[in-house]
């Protein structure tokens, strides 16, 4: 990003002084508003727009086979993909290594290790048949418009999504035998709507100068030197974590900053909850 | 299949001569220098521009007019089964290449020498008519980045199915296998700079297709001319004029 040095230093200076360019405190988000249902051919979506961050999330729903490790277990599986639209320089296979990252961060915040264990989504309640049908789901996020914290802005919007999706309800055929692929009838009308209340949040902390910040646009991510982002749950607990950038974290600072990742995210999920349930309303008005 | 019921009404219950919905809004990417969203009843598309700005690659300079580039992109999520691999396919290249063409028609880039323009559409969702919208989105675009142009080209799309010509068709009406006319117009200047068409149409047919497809693509230019029209009222609005 092409800064100048008094604009860096004015960046810098704002955020010593617990006053930012857009007037916004340390620990200050940006308005955030969600609409969901705006992609009608998905089985749930929503675009969440975080200041000139619009990033837009979709849930499809297939069957699928489970894995023969967890047969007990559902799969789900996050990809981002990053639009041209957002930054001239995600032409081509531009967007990649930031789409893969973004993909990698999502899928370790929200889904746990490679067991599902621990995961934010509960991934027994996607089984059907053990060993046999299961749902497989797939989260796709898009990136439209870009302005830093993109990772915070998915998350939510992914929450958002979720707590949009309708999952058709599967009646199983009753025919016993074991090793044959059961049959299974696809309602039309019946949908079970999804669990979200243990999916977290994910809290991206900036660290510029001295401080961290919440919700850094573009131009304060470019004076970061390190970003550590924490995905909470209600109950408060760490779902996962991830840090990025080059410069070294002192341990009692990462725990430190986790303690107010915490406390931001009571906040957040309050500010969400009210934001997607306004935003089911109104979709349901429509 | 039955593509008009004896009633005259088409599957999604328009009338053969009947567009879908347009809905359309200028300045959705807020980084962008100008981007707008356009709709065609479920085709959902949006385009952003930057420049005029430095040339990217200086092996493509020109030093008589602008380089104006373009790329077109569907969302993983945009068709009814999901996709697995979008970008750089052959049918992206090719629609890109020709929303560059078009664009770069009505573009006066002899005025921005040694300059470049950078057009990108993302389909959000595809429901027949991708091509049309994304014109028609990426004229928005340009307008909104000031990006000077000989007239506002928009573009529509008529079929014939069931001996009976059809304006801007769905996706169902467009795999049926029928033709599928593509027309790109310049309004104003009354010209036409785009022109497509698969499968095969007895010449007086084509003839009252395409003067559909034009009768498409004129209210699709009055429909952006009122957009715009809006827009730079409420810009007025702003700067308190």
């Amino acid at each position: 990003m092409g800064l100048s040095l008094g604009e860096k230093n004015f960046i810098k200076g704002g955020i010593a002084q617990d006053i930012r360019t857009d007037g916004r405190k340390r620990l200050t988000y940006r308005p955030v508003s969600v609409e969901t249902g705006v992609i009608p051919q998905a089985s749930g979506s929503a675009r969440v727009k975080m200041g000139a961050t619009d990033v837009i999330a979709s849930v499809k729903a297939e069957l699928g086979k489970p894995n023969a490790s967890h047969p007990d277990k559902g799969r789900v599986s996050i990809y981002v993909d990053c639009s041209p639209t957002a930054e001239p320089t995600f032409e081509g296979r531009g967007g990649e290594e930031l789409s893969i990252e973004l993909s990698t961060a999502l899928q370790r915040c929200l889904l746990g290790g490679k067991s599902g264990a621990g995961a934010g989504i509960d991934l027994s309640s996607l089984s059907i048949v053990e060993g046999k049908v299961c749902w497989d789901i797939y989260i796709d996020g898009l990136v439209v418009s870009s302005d830093g914290n993109l990772l915070d802005a998915l998350g939510a919007a992914i929450k958002a999504a979720l707590s949009n999706t309708a999952i058709p309800k599967v009646e199983v055929a009753a025919n016993a035998s074991s090793d044959e692929q059961p049959e299974v009838d696809v309602s039309d009308e019946e949908f079970l709507q999804f669990d979200t209340t243990g999916i977290p949040v994910i809290i991206t902390l900036t660290k510029v100068g001295r401080h961290y910040i919440v919700d850094a646009t573009a131009e304060e991510e470019s004076q970061m030197s390190s970003a550590v982002s924490i995905s909470v749950n209600r109950q408060g607990r760490i779902c996962g974590l991830t840090k990025r950038g080059g410069a070294g974290l002192d341990p009692s600072i990462i725990l430190d900053m986790i303690s107010v990742a915490k406390h931001v995210s009571e906040q957040l999920i309050d500010k969400l909850d009210s934001e997607i349930a306004a935003a089911e309303a109104c979709d349901e008005e429509l | 299949m039955e593509y008009v019921s004896p009633e005259g009404l088409r599957l999604d219950g328009r009338r053969p001569t009947e567009m879908r919905q347009l809905r359309a809004e200028v300045g959705v990417v807020a980084k962008a220098d100008g981007s707008a969203s356009f709709e065609m009843g479920n085709t959902k598309v949006i385009a952003a521009v930057y420049g005029p700005r430095e040339v990217q690659n200086k092996g493509q300079q020109m030093d008589d007019q602008a380089l104006v580039r373009c790329e077109y992109s569907m969302a993983n999520f945009s068709t009814g089964d999901r996709m697995r691999k979008p970008k750089g396919d052959r049918r992206s290249t090719e629609i890109s290449l020709v929303i560059r063409q078009t664009m770069e028609a009505c573009i006066l880039t002899h005025l921005m020498p040694r300059s470049q323009i950078d057009i990108f559409v993302q389909v959000l969702q595809a429901d027949g008519g991708t091509r049309s919208a994304c014109i028609n989105a990426a004229t928005l675009a340009l307008a909104d980045a000031g990006i000077p142009m000989r007239d506002l080209v928009t573009s529509c799309s008529a079929g014939y199915l069931n001996n009976i010509p059809l304006l801007d068709l769905n996706y169902v009406e467009d795999s049926a296998g029928g033709p599928d006319v593509t027309v790109g117009i310049l309004p104003k200047l009354d010209k036409v700079t785009l022109l497509q068409m698969d499968a095969k149409l007895p010449i007086d047919i084509f003839e009252n297709v395409m003067q559909l497809a034009i009768e498409g693509c004129k209210a699709v230019a009055n429909y952006i001319r009122e957009i715009l029209l809006e827009n730079t009222k409420k810009l007025e609005f702003c700067r308190g004029v």
